[in-house]
């Protein structure tokens, strides 16, 4: 009996492997193109398909977890480093991607694809070009009367313990913390944190979750991003969105554009640098756009639906990306502090 | 002699699958540009917030362990024992959030007792402030975890009750009724088990982050994951751990001071199969309504939304469309990870039952603390080690994920083995030694055969393990190979709440059904009650 | 030729001796028996012999070959072609009675028909054919005794040891079973190493008899003699 239990169980060894062996198509390594990215898989990954549909290419990717849910592509791009496996990073905003600038893992591509985009939005250096925007946003709840209008409602005690912010120590929250460092500096910036704790704040782990604890009335309003407010709008939930600090005193929407990175010491170059051109290019920019993340194209010109507000008519805040990954650094242990760890 | 080169390859194969990741994490650590340096670890401890959130680890496990105990063995018990009408259907219902991540099951809470969650419909807006209040904090975190890690303490109460000689049991019956025989002599001889199943919930419920975090109450392991995930520092992220390595260390301790001076009697040849049933009477009936209240509200009520959310065709269209194929690399990598595991931690689990090599205590910790440690350190340390061109062979190939199994749950299979093993006389190992059998012999023949409820026990939890594994997976799966639990993850962010719902279906589906099937084929050759 | 010689064999327990000094030669064919109250090593010397545990001092031969010397097992248990009828019998549940004779005899390389021939000749030995596609949770305590010794004789041993074998039967089988060993010891002649803590059972089995203590030996001679030095009961 006990031969074939042995022996069952080698045969699910081996018809294990088989599958496993089998699920591996034999692919030409000329065509493959290897992609990690942190932009959400729902969005990003119809993108790649269409890629591979045009091409001919494979792409075998690599997405990522809301930020603090697990850790994720960053951590394996920059273990990776000596010997990396992917060709192209996709970042959903721009200061990670400067985070793999300095850490010397990104290498120099201007694609012609990136263009007709503002410089503003790429590292002048060459290392990352910006696309396809979020903006940073208030979902509200419909039961709200009195919407807030300004990121300065978090310390605005009319609404002590109704807000929730995500943890800003992981994802466009923590960018957003770096922003208004390099805006308003230190001191300023530091003293709206501990009001903000005054006031009640609450700590949500993502931009989805704040969106998701706002909806269910668990919270009023959130600092989130627009893509995650589109997506649950989209789905019926009992939100609405409000871009803060549009008023002349305002401080502006902070926009976020996702990035792409070509990656230092890449196998597939070629194909890395076709995937970048096609990531930049205004068709991409489109589907974004019409897609539930609702992105903002930074080309001109590019059709948009009725809900995504053109960049044009936003008050945008004016901040180096640069300047806002090095600050990001800077106020990381303070961040952790305020956080509570 | 076979022995010493089997065992001693064994140890190799630990070292460098579990032992040298570890190692290039540590010297991480100590290491700053390149010079020595203990940077990592100044402070760790040094600010009063830290030794906070330890405190609020250990009160977690202790508190989630503490309950999974008295609910978990005493549900066993009902569940192997005794004649309990549905006893099958409720062992497979209470596994099932075991088999789901954790912070999926806290979300199912907080669908259930947030303040528009399904309670608030029916109860009002004020019951519900009152149960959301208390769902963000410790209490909402220990009720989470446990219904999620009950099952642990459940399923191996189950295991070892099979395994008492039902003489002992009736010699206590002469003189006293079940309750009596039940505390005095049943449950200290299952204890190695029980103590077994503690450690895993302690252990697991010490590194677990994604559901305080979700819940508002702040724990340490949050040490580590800041670490990787906002400062992209390893060797912080390494030295956070090291507390969490302690306390492991204390716990083995404690485990091996309680167990020292006790000896478990066997169930000898002449016992069979036999196991005594407890005759619940009248009482049957009553029993069972109470095990059922407990299954409905700790497992079908919160995840009745979750099913209820994934009920359209569309949803599962989608979800076997956008997952089908990550849902065969899961059973498939489960399935040869869980072989790997059994292999490996058959061996591993003798060599500390036989102290057949020196360090056998090193080995039992190595594992223990493996399995302890967040699996985003170990697949880190995997990736630094094995990401190389001469051993892409590994890394590029969905071999690195079993190696990552094997790391991080080799514990779970080798433990079970030993305890296996104590129900196992000496004397039947040493009868086929003196009749001529080499030890690889004595070991397929003879062993391997008595121990063989142990092994299927020990390969089914593996599975489940293997199966749900999203720490380290999700740093070492090869691009395009992700797996089921990885890509749930990621659909999760923004992904339509359906969907979601539909994918968890699916896991939990594809976990039970192999299970249940693997399940039928070793009862009908006897290997499992 | 001696059978089996014991050489100043010694054995501690965290640092407590269980067997002292322990010197003895076994001729071939002779039926020793050790007898002792619990705990006055008589089950170690067995297992020190058997090769399970490995002696810190002295050496043993068995059929003239140094099996242990220096506190090093020079042969191990498989190696040494004893047989062993154990204390709790130890017969492998998941195999018959016949399952648990072929053992051995597949462990040592008998090709099948010898196999065949071989068993069929043990059951009939121990009057047990009827119970050989039996398993041991389906047998008596007698019967299962029998199949233990069966076990045992199968290959053939230089010599047999027996660990209190009739310890956990009534009386009357215990006498039954004890002339068994007797009929069987005189019809194939092997050397039997009886162990025992029953006087009685130690003066009907053995020809000759060690009285042990402490560890070391106390007495040694023939039945006759012990059973003199036995005039006045000890209290074990």
């Amino acid at each position: 009996m006990n031969k074939n239990l042995l022996l069952s169980l080698f045969l699910t060894v081996i018809v294990s492997i088989v599958i496993v062996l089998g699920c591996r198509k034999a692919t030409d390594d000329s065509q493959i193109v290897v992609v990690y990215t942190s932009e959400d898989q729902v969005f990003s990954e119809p993108v790649l398909r269409d890629f591979e549909k045009e091409t001919g290419i494979k792409v075998k990717a690599v997405f990522d977890t809301e930020e603090a849910k697990s850790t994720g592509v960053m951590n394996r791009l920059i273990a990776e480093k000596d010997n990396p496996q992917a060709d192209v990073f996709w970042a959903n905003e721009p200061v990670r991607a400067e985070v793999l600038k300095q850490k010397g893992i990104a290498a120099v591509y201007r694609s012609p694809s990136g263009r007709g985009i503002p410089d503003v939005h790429k590292d002048p250096e060459g290392y990352w070009t910006g696309f396809s925007a979020r903006a940073r946003v208030f979902v509200v709840n419909k039961k709200v009367e009195n919407k807030p209008a300004s990121i300065l409602a978090y310390t605005d005690p009319h609404w002590n313990g109704k807000g929730v912010i995500a943890n800003p120590l992981f994802g466009t929250t923590t960018v957003e913390m770096a922003a208004l460092f390099t805006l308003w500096g230190d001191d300023k910036a530091k003293a709206f944190m501990e009001d903000m704790k005054k006031n009640n704040v609450g700590i949500s782990t993502s931009n989805g979750e704040s969106t998701d604890f706002v909806a269910s009335g668990q919270y009023e309003f959130s600092l989130v991003d627009s893509d995650d407010a589109v997506s649950r709008i989209r789905q019926g939930k009992s939100i609405e969105m409000v871009y803060p600090d549009q008023g002349e005193d305002g401080v502006g929407c902070l926009i976020v554009p996702n990035a792409t990175v070509l990656i230092k010491g890449a196998k597939h170059p070629d194909n890395a640098k076709r995937l970048i051109d096609y990531l930049l290019s205004k068709a991409t920019e489109r589907k974004l756009a019409f897609a539930d993340c609702a992105q903002i194209p930074l080309h001109q010109g590019v059709e948009t639906p009725a809900e995504v507000k053109p960049i044009e008519e936003i008050k945008v805040m004016k901040v180096n990306y640069s300047e806002v990954a090095k600050k990001m650094q800077e106020i990381q242990p303070y961040l952790k502090q305020w956080v509570g760890f | 002699m076979a022995k010493k080169p089997v065992l001693i390859s064994i140890v190799v194969v630990l070292a460098v699958i579990g032992l040298l990741p570890l190692l290039v994490m540590f010297l991480r650590s100590v290491t700053v540009e390149g010079h020595f340096s203990f940077a990592a670890y100044e402070g760790l401890l040094a600010s009063k917030n830290k030794w906070i959130l330890l405190k609020h680890s250990l009160t977690l496990s202790f508190l989630t362990t503490l309950f999974c105990a008295i609910i978990g063995v005493p549900l066993g018990i009902l569940l192997a024992k005794t004649d309990m009408p549905f006893r099958g259907i409720f062992v497979v219902i209470f596994t099932i959030p075991l088999l789901i991540a954790p912070y999926i099951m806290a979300v199912s809470w907080f669908n259930l007792l947030g303040r528009e969650g399904l309670l608030a419909r029916f109860w009002g807006e004020r019951t519900a402030a009152v149960t959301s209040e208390f769902l963000f904090g410790l209490p909402g975190c220990v009720l989470v975890l446990f219904s999620t890690y009950m099952p642990v303490v459940m399923l191996l109460t189950i295991t070892f009750l099979k395994t008492i000689n039902p003489r002992l049991e009736e010699a206590g019956k002469i003189v006293s009724g079940w309750p009596g025989v039940l505390k005095g002599i049943t449950i200290p001889l299952i204890m190695p088990g029980i103590l077994l199943s503690c450690l895993l919930v302690f252990l697991l419920t010490l590194g677990e982050f994604g559901v305080p975090m979700f819940l508002r109450y702040n724990v340490f392991p949050v040490e580590t994951f800041t670490q990787f995930s906002a400062f992209y520092d390893f060797g912080a992220a390494t030295a956070g751990a090291i507390p969490l390595a302690l306390i492991t260390a204390l716990a083995i301790l404690f485990e091996r001071i309680f167990l020292r001076k006790k000896t478990y009697q066997v169930k000898l040849a002449s016992e069979g199969n036999r196991t005594i049933v407890i005759c619940l009477g009248r009482f049957r009936k009553w029993f069972a309504i109470s095990v059922g209240i407990l299954c409905f509200f700790m497992v079908i009520l919160p995840l009745l939304l979750l099913v209820l959310q994934s009920m359209s065709f569309n949803a599962y269209a989608r979800g076997v469309d956008l997952a089908g194929d990550s849902l065969i690399r899961s059973l498939s990598y489960a399935a040869i990870g869980a072989s790997m595991l059994i292999a490996i931690g058959f061996f591993c689990g003798y060599l500390i039952h036989n102290r057949s090599l020196f360090l056998w205590r090193s080995m039992d910790s190595l594992t223990v603390f493996l399995f302890a440690l967040p699996g985003t350190l170990i697949g880190i340390g995997l990736v630094l080690l094995w990401n190389r061109p001469a051993t892409n062979f590994v890394y590029a190939t969905p071999i690195i994920i079993i190696f990552g199994y094997i790391a991080q749950y080799t514990a779970l299979t080798s433990r079970v083995t030993v305890s296996m093993l104590t129900q196992i006389p000496a004397s039947m190992e040493e009868a086929a030694q003196i009749v001529g059998a080499g030890w690889l012999r004595r070991i397929g023949s003879i062993v391997c055969p008595l121990a063989k409820r142990g092994l299927v026990a020990g390969w089914l939890i593996a599975y489940i393990f293997c199966l749900r594994d999203m720490g380290i997976s999700m740093l070492v799966y090869p691009p395009g190979h992700d797996t089921l639990p990885v890509r749930t993850f990621t659909l999760m962010a923004n992904g339509p709440a359906d969907l979601i719902a539909a994918l968890c279906v699916i896991m939990v589906l594809a976990t039970l059904l192999p299970l249940g099937i693997l399940t039928v084929v070793f009862r009908s050759r006897g290997l499992t009650e | 030729m001696k059978s089996i010689v014991f050489k100043s064999i010694s054995k501690l327990y965290a640092g407590k001796p269980a067997v002292l000094e322990f010197s003895l030669e076994i001729p071939r064919g002779q039926r020793l028996v050790i007898l002792g109250p619990s705990g006055c090593g008589k089950t170690t010397v067995l297992r020190l012999l058997a090769g399970f545990i490995t002696p810190d001092k002295g050496s043993i031969e068995i059929g003239g070959q140094v099996v242990v010397k220096d506190g090093k097992n020079l042969k191990e248990p498989e190696e040494r072609q004893l047989g062993m009828v154990f204390q709790d019998l130890a017969l492998w549940p998941h195999l018959t009675a016949k399952g648990n004779l072929e053992f051995g005899l597949k462990a040592q390389g008998v090709p099948a028909s010898k196999r065949k021939q071989e068993i069929a000749d043990v059951l009939r030995l121990m009057h047990i054919e009827k119970y050989a596609n039996a398993k041991p949770s389906q047998l008596s305590g007698g019967q299962q005794q029998r199949v233990a010794l069966a076990r045992a004789l199968i290959l053939k041993p230089k010599a047999l040891l027996m660990d209190e074998p009739l310890s956990s039967l009534d009386l009357e089988l215990s006498l039954k079973l004890r002339k068994e060993i007797l009929r069987l010891q005189k019809e194939i002649g092997f050397t039997l190493l009886y162990v025992t803590h029953n006087r009685e059972e130690a003066f009907e089995i053995g020809s000759r008899v060690v009285v042990m203590s402490h560890g070391k030996i106390e007495r040694i001679g023939p039945v006759d003699h012990i059973r003199q030095y036995f005039k006045q009961p000890p209290q074990f």
